[in-house]
């Protein structure tokens, strides 16, 4: 009877911390390995990765903190394949004038900075065209061909 | 008789001698003598107690205006005065002043950038005294000697009720006609720098564009722990942490450095001590408020505190251009200043929104 | 005695406000300058607080000083007159039109609705939500930024609440607003409407505990009983009793006055200004036809 009592109060709680997932700070919504991201752009495998419920998972930050900030280059993990992408949005706090979304966006590329699909379906922040072009170095990959499959600018 | 009195007060003297203290610390470390403190000459008691004078309402309204009437006599006089211009060389020193921090507030670049800025209001600073290099005797004597010494100029600011200081304090203020202030401040200056007693310096004496370093108390915040006190990370909330949650852990090895090393990082006291922050440029001068808008939000000091402003020590962000010497005359050129005087690169509020041009 | 002294001088300087006011407001209506009663001119001044609460200070002691808030006063006048920044609410929709350093030569114009207003002084800035191509997009402005062209307001209204972040957390549709609204201009004298709607929101896990913040615009959020009863606990209802709280957070309506007299007839200009504008442009020019 005891035993009866304790393991279905058991099964209660385990319940609630189903039910829950309770945070008790505000999140900070940084971007760091294991970060759950959106892919924004019409790739075939980035539609597929969303459709499945399966979104690309950040392996690995290019930069030397380790934080994701915008306009930075992630490797995801997306469909048990490694690839690169560019954050073109993010929940986190930004600065004046510079637009928040409600989801951490994502648009592939490949080695050369050419981007896999061939259309980005939301809106992308004008401040990318400074920060791309200042990532782009004269030999290494070019990041700006991004900004033409822009369907819109905030 | 005579020659034993005479060898008898020769070895008392002598002996009076090596018991005094200055001998006593000449003897021990002829090098180098521990400092001995003494206080500048104006530090002295500035307060009186207040005592009731049992006047009547009329004698009392008769002694405001009295003090008032000094007031505006003596800033009259400030005005009046006028020592001749001297060309300015970049190793010229000139004084300072005393101002108060009113607050922070932005401002826009033409580039659109946001700023912060902090305002110091310049206060009614008058020339208190003058010590030339030879008069003046620092209160800490250092070894080796400093030679090549500047003078000292005493600077008064906020003139107060007179009754409500002391006589000795009272005194200070005699040779320059200035009525007791309530702050001073003392600033070292080159030889030309020496201005005449009473003068009267405002907040023309800085341009825009230039560097200065203020010098003020911080904010005090008491006993605090080491983690406020020096940014130490604390320790673990959890995993069986129990009452170390923000201390500071170790404070020493053992073996033959057995002890608490000095110097070491450790709660205690934080706060309520001068510090200078240094090379803060000038973005904005307001004439008729006598404000500094100075770059930086971490000025030492809470707002509507007293800071000391002077040209800054740094090397690489000395003036460029010519300063007024020893400082700004109002008189000496009518040239008419606007109340707000701004740098090249501000956005100035009543100018049209910034626009981007394509290059 | 002196405390007498500083009596007659306010005494002067709220004469010096009503008349200022009196001759105002008489430029405005003429019939009624002898029946506007003191406590009317200053419930007309007082009304600036809803419209301009930027002007206010902040009222924490420690940082009040009264030459800086002068100089503050003047410089964000100094930029009103530059740019024309209307009466806004928590609530309404708004259309901000910034010179961006990014795409050089062009403007962004970004509209939606402003869920929060924060900050006083220069400092002021509101953030405007908006949901595009299915994507909820919030951008925080300063409200004296030079680099903003326009601020236009395209539905002037309040909500019940005084913050929407909520918004964040609700179904996209109550934070959707169409990108080329046309202002919607409300008849002369009308006050500020007040939007009853109620926001549905989606179920949990969400940013807040919406069930602690005593929201009023919000459906039924569904949640379990004991949340409530959590939120019960931890309920501070005593505090809109605390009279000391009360006086630390506020700024006494002696000094609102003095406050909003010194910037009163340039914010009065600027609106005679702007009301002419809304004539013209409620006026429409009969079109031809055939």
């Amino acid at each position: 009877m005891l035993l009866h009592k304790i393991n279905s109060q058991i099964a209660q709680t385990f319940r609630i911390f189903e039910k829950s997932c309770f945070h008790t700070s505000s999140p900070i919504n940084e971007i760091q390995k294991q970060t759950r991201l959106r892919v924004v752009d019409n790739s075939i495998i980035g539609k597929q990765a969303m459709a499945e419920g399966k979104p690309p998972k950040c392996i690995h930050v290019y930069n030397k903190t380790g934080i994701g900030k915008i306009g930075d280059k992630v490797l995801v993990a997306i469909k048990g394949e490694k690839k690169k992408g560019i954050l073109v949005g993010l929940k986190q706090n930004q600065k004046l004038k510079v637009p928040k979304f409600d989801s951490n966006n994502l648009v592939l590329i490949d080695d050369n900075g050419t981007p896999l699909g061939t259309r980005i379906h939301v809106p992308i922040p004008t401040i990318l065209r400074t920060i791309l072009k200042e990532k782009t170095q004269a030999k290494g990959a070019d990041y700006t061909k991004l900004l033409g499959i822009a369907s819109k600018f905030v | 008789m005579a020659l034993i009195f005479n060898t008898f007060t020769r070895v008392l003297e002598e002996k009076m001698r090596l018991l005094s203290i200055t001998s006593v610390n000449c003897k021990r470390n002829k090098m180098y003598p521990i400092p001995r403190l003494r206080n500048p000459t104006w530090l002295t008691r500035k307060e009186r107690a207040p005592i009731d004078e049992q006047l009547t309402s009329e004698n009392r309204e008769f002694l405001k205006e009295f003090v008032q009437d000094k007031i505006t006599e003596s800033t009259e006089r400030a005005k009046t005065i006028v020592t001749n211009k001297i060309q300015w060389t970049p190793k010229m020193q000139r004084t300072g002043v005393i101002a108060k921090k009113i607050g922070v507030y932005p401002l826009w670049k033409k580039n659109g950038d946001m700023i912060c800025t902090t305002l110091l209001q310049v206060m009614d600073n008058h020339v208190i005294r003058y010590y030339p290099p030879e008069n003046y005797e620092s209160p800490r004597q250092l070894r080796p000697r400093v030679y090549n010494k500047k003078g000292c100029l005493l600077l008064g600011a906020e003139i107060g009720d007179p009754s409500t200081f002391t006589k000795e304090y009272c005194g200070l203020f005699q040779d320059s006609g200035v009525l007791p202030t309530k702050f001073l401040a003392r600033f070292f200056v080159s030889n030309d720098a020496a201005l005449p007693l009473g003068t009267n310096i405002t907040a023309k004496h800085f341009q825009v564009g230039n560097y200065v370093d203020v010098r003020g108390k911080t904010t005090d915040r008491g006993f605090q722990g080491v983690m406020k006190r020096h940014g130490f990370k604390g320790m673990p909330a959890s995993h069986g942490v129990t009452k170390t949650h923000r201390r500071g852990g170790n404070i020493g090895g053992g073996g033959e450095k057995g002890r608490v090393w000095p110097g070491t990082k450790m709660p205690g006291h934080m706060g309520n001590r001068f510090r200078v922050a240094r090379g803060l440029k000038i973005w904005r001068i307001n004439t008729k408020y006598n404000v500094l808008y100075v770059s930086g939000r971490a000025i030492p000091g809470e707002t509507n505190s007293i800071v000391y402003v002077f040209d800054t020590k740094l090397p690489l962000k000395k003036p460029m251009k010519e300063l007024p010497f020893p400082t700004y005359f109002e008189s000496e050129n009518d040239e008419i200043f606007e109340e707000d005087l701004f740098d090249d690169e501000i956005h100035i509020f009543s100018s049209p929104s910034i626009t981007y041009n394509e290059k | 005695m002196f405390s007498l002294i500083t009596k007659s001088r306010s005494v002067n300087d709220w004469n010096k406000i009503s008349k200022t006011l009196i001759a105002l407001s008489s430029q405005a209506a003429p019939i009624e300058k002898s029946v506007k009663t003191k406590d009317t001119i200053r419930k007309q001044i007082l009304e600036y607080r809803h419209v301009y609460p930027e002007f206010l200070p902040d009222p924490k002691i420690e940082f009040r000083n009264s030459i800086r808030e002068k100089l503050e006063r003047s410089d964000m006048v100094a930029r009103r007159m530059q740019i024309d920044i209307p009466e806004f609410y928590v609530g309404s929709i708004l259309a901000v039109t910034s010179s961006d350093r990014h795409t050089p030569g062009k403007t962004q114009r970004f509209v939606g609705i402003c869920i929060k207003r924060e900050k006083c002084g220069l400092r002021a800035s509101f953030i405007l939500r908006n949901v595009i191509d299915h994507q909820g997009i919030e951008i925080m402005y300063n409200m004296y930024d030079p680099t903003l062209q326009k601020v236009e307001v395209l539905r002037l209204e309040k909500r019940l609440d005084d913050e929407l972040l909520y918004l964040r957390d609700a179904l996209p549709e109550y934070s959707t607003f169409d990108v080329n609204m046309d202002t919607e201009i409300l008849p002369e004298g009308t006050p500020v409407p007040v939007n009853n709607i109620k926001v549905k929101l989606k179920p949990r896990p969400w940013l807040e505990r919406w069930e602690r913040k005593h929201l009023k615009g919000v459906q039924d959020l569904g949640l379990p009983e004991r949340f409530y009863e959590r939120a019960k606990e931890l309920d501070t209802p005593w505090e809109k009793y605390d009279l000391m709280k009360e006086y630390m957070r506020t700024i006494p309506e002696e000094e609102q006055l003095e406050i909003y007299g010194e910037v009163q007839s340039e914010l009065h200009k600027l609106e005679l200004q702007r009301k002419k504008i809304r004539r013209k442009r409620v006026f429409v020019k009969p079109t031809k036809l055939a």
